[in-house]
């Protein structure tokens, strides 16, 4: 039992990043981008295709992220520039993804065996489970404190400004399109970096494998926004950490409602339902309690 | 100095709605002046203010700023030369971010906002120093969020962000419309004191006329999208109350 609640744990690490990046678009710019589900199988795919061509996993990382950085930036162009909805260009984008996806990969299903892995690399610690998780323990603890540094720059300041005040940070100066693309490429990024872990860990690339994993972001970042109105916690960067602390509790519900017996073909059903009580629950406290 | 020449600016042109805010209005600004503009709603005087932001460009004419033709440069740009406080005191700050971070931006208003931490104790020590002048007690309240503050508190600090960088000149679009008299009589007096002590260049657009005639050297009237009243300091001066109140009459 405690091997399926790591194994979580480990899937809410890979995932980790990519909930960071929706906590960038989401909560620091206010920009609802679901490109997310395209970017992600992205960054598997590309992934994929590259370890399967016997080329290391250090020229597959940069590659991936590389990727889904040019699938944020045209989300962030077709929105800042085309003038087009944000919600409404990330749809945009992460359909003509799945055409690109499949190119890529040439086929529905690539799996990965006797491939270069990141997690091969790991099992150094003697339990192949310890040495996967350390390695996704690293790989999301650096993304989190590159993330934290960020954020405290003259430039993390601007984002969040910008996604705070445009009016304000116009007349001070900041290209609001350009900080916006920026941090769409940024957010995309860190999602294709999970579809580059996911698809080593699980050792094969789907082009499926995206699809509604931004509700499991948008969980992630919505159970560490109640996380954080419990705690009262005001700072950014100790926002940011409490994503990935969201992300682990989302992956423990899951695993959760697996372990207690539920047909993993509800799983979706689940997330939603999940994802829909932490939404609803502040309100439907509120309406409760109408003087607190 | 400013100076506008021949601007113009018309809305929705060439259909049913066409709107002409301004008619070839021509005006120079010198340095260091602090103009007041007033004038009924629909003069012309906000499109003046945001055709020089920049949050509008003009139908015709050219706008610049100690020679440099500025009119066509978008908002994030003219921000070497123009500041700007809002007549809503949100506006003018991130309500998010604390009143240190959003000075840290406005010290940057001409700089490059890089991947260096900029706030350290010498630009805390710096902002506390600025902020204590204000006499709201402010200074040791860096840390909080600036969304925590009153509407007063916020427009004060936008007055001081707006002179955190470099700046030629100050715009101030009904600062005090939103604000109670004590916060409006602190807000107008700062706004003087920048003007005078730092020789910054200040034009208030303004629906108090008590204010139109206690603080500034000339005075402005726009109707209709024209200028038609140009006052200097001396014949500012021997205005009076009901005299000013005659020209809306």
């Amino acid at each position: 039992m405690i091997q399926f609640y790591l194994t979580a744990l480990q899937m809410a690490l890979c995932l980790g990043p990519m909930a960071m990046g929706i906590f960038i678009t989401m909560k620091v710019f206010n920009i609802p981008d679901i490109t997310t589900d395209g970017s992600y199988t992205l960054g598997a795919a590309i992934t994929a295709i590259l370890l399967v061509q016997q080329v290391p996993v250090a020229v597959a990382l940069p590659a991936s992220m590389l990727a889904g950085a040019l699938a944020g930036t045209c989300t962030g162009i077709i929105h800042t520039k085309l003038k087009i909805d944000a919600l409404l260009s990330g749809i945009l984008v992460m359909t003509a993804l799945y055409s690109v996806n499949l190119v890529v990969m040439g086929r529905s299903n690539i799996p990965l065996i006797g491939t270069d892995s990141i997690f091969i690399k790991s099992d150094w610690l003697g339990n192949e489970l310890n040495g996967q998780l350390m390695t996704a323990f690293i790989v999301a603890g650096l993304v989190a404190g590159l993330l934290v540094y960020l954020l405290r720059t003259d430039f993390g300041i601007a984002m969040r400004a910008s996604g705070n005040n445009p009016v304000m940070t116009k007349a001070l100066g900041v290209n609001n399109d350009s900080i916006r693309i920026i941090g769409l490429a940024m957010s995309n990024a860190l999602t294709a970096l999970s579809g580059f872990l996911v698809t080593q860990y699980q050792g094969f690339t789907d082009i499926n494998m995206g699809i509604g994993i931004v509700i499991t972001g948008l969980g992630s970042v919505l159970v560490a926004d109640a996380l954080r109105q419990w705690f009262k916690i005001k700072k950014i960067t100790h926002q940011l950490l409490l994503v990935v602390l969201g992300c682990m509790v989302f992956q423990a519900v899951l695993a959760f409602t697996l372990s207690i017996g539920i047909d993993p073909n509800l799983l979706k059903l689940v997330t939603a339902l999940f994802v829909l009580l932490i939404v609803a629950l502040p309100r439907i406290t509120a309406v409760a309690n109408p003087k607190k | 100095m400013l100076v506008l020449n021949n601007i113009s600016k018309i809305y929705n042109p060439g259909s049913e709605d066409q709107v002409t805010a301004l008619h070839k209005v021509s005006l120079e600004v010198k340095t260091g002046e602090f103009l007041v503009v007033v004038g009924t709603n629909g003069s012309g005087k906000s499109t003046l203010l945001n055709l020089i932001l920049g949050t509008q460009f003009p139908t015709q004419g050219t706008i610049s700023i100690n020679g440099k033709n500025i009119g066509h440069l978008p908002e994030y740009k003219r921000s070497p030369w123009v500041s700007m406080v809002f007549q809503n005191p949100s506006n003018g700050t991130a309500p998010e971010l604390t009143i240190l971070e959003n000075f840290r931006l406005a010290a940057l208003r001409t700089g490059k906002k890089g991947l260096g931490i900029g706030i350290g104790q010498a630009f805390r020590m710096s902002v506390a120093e600025k902020i204590a002048t204000l006499g709201m007690g402010l200074e040791n309240k860096l840390d909080q969020l600036m969304g925590s503050l009153s509407g007063g508190q916020r427009q004060a600090l936008t007055l001081l962000m707006g002179v955190m960088d470099k700046t030629s000149l100050l715009l101030m679009d009904e600062p005090t419309a939103a604000l109670d008299p004590k916060s409006a009589q602190v807000v107008m007096q700062l706004a003087q004191k920048i003007n005078r002590e730092m020789g910054i260049t200040v034009i208030l657009i303004t629906h108090s006329m008590k204010d139109a005639l206690q603080y500034g050297d000339r005075l402005l009237m726009f109707d209709s999208g024209n200028i038609v009243k140009d006052l200097n300091k001396d014949a500012k001066a021997l205005l009076a109350l009901p005299q000013i109140l005659e020209w809306f009459a």
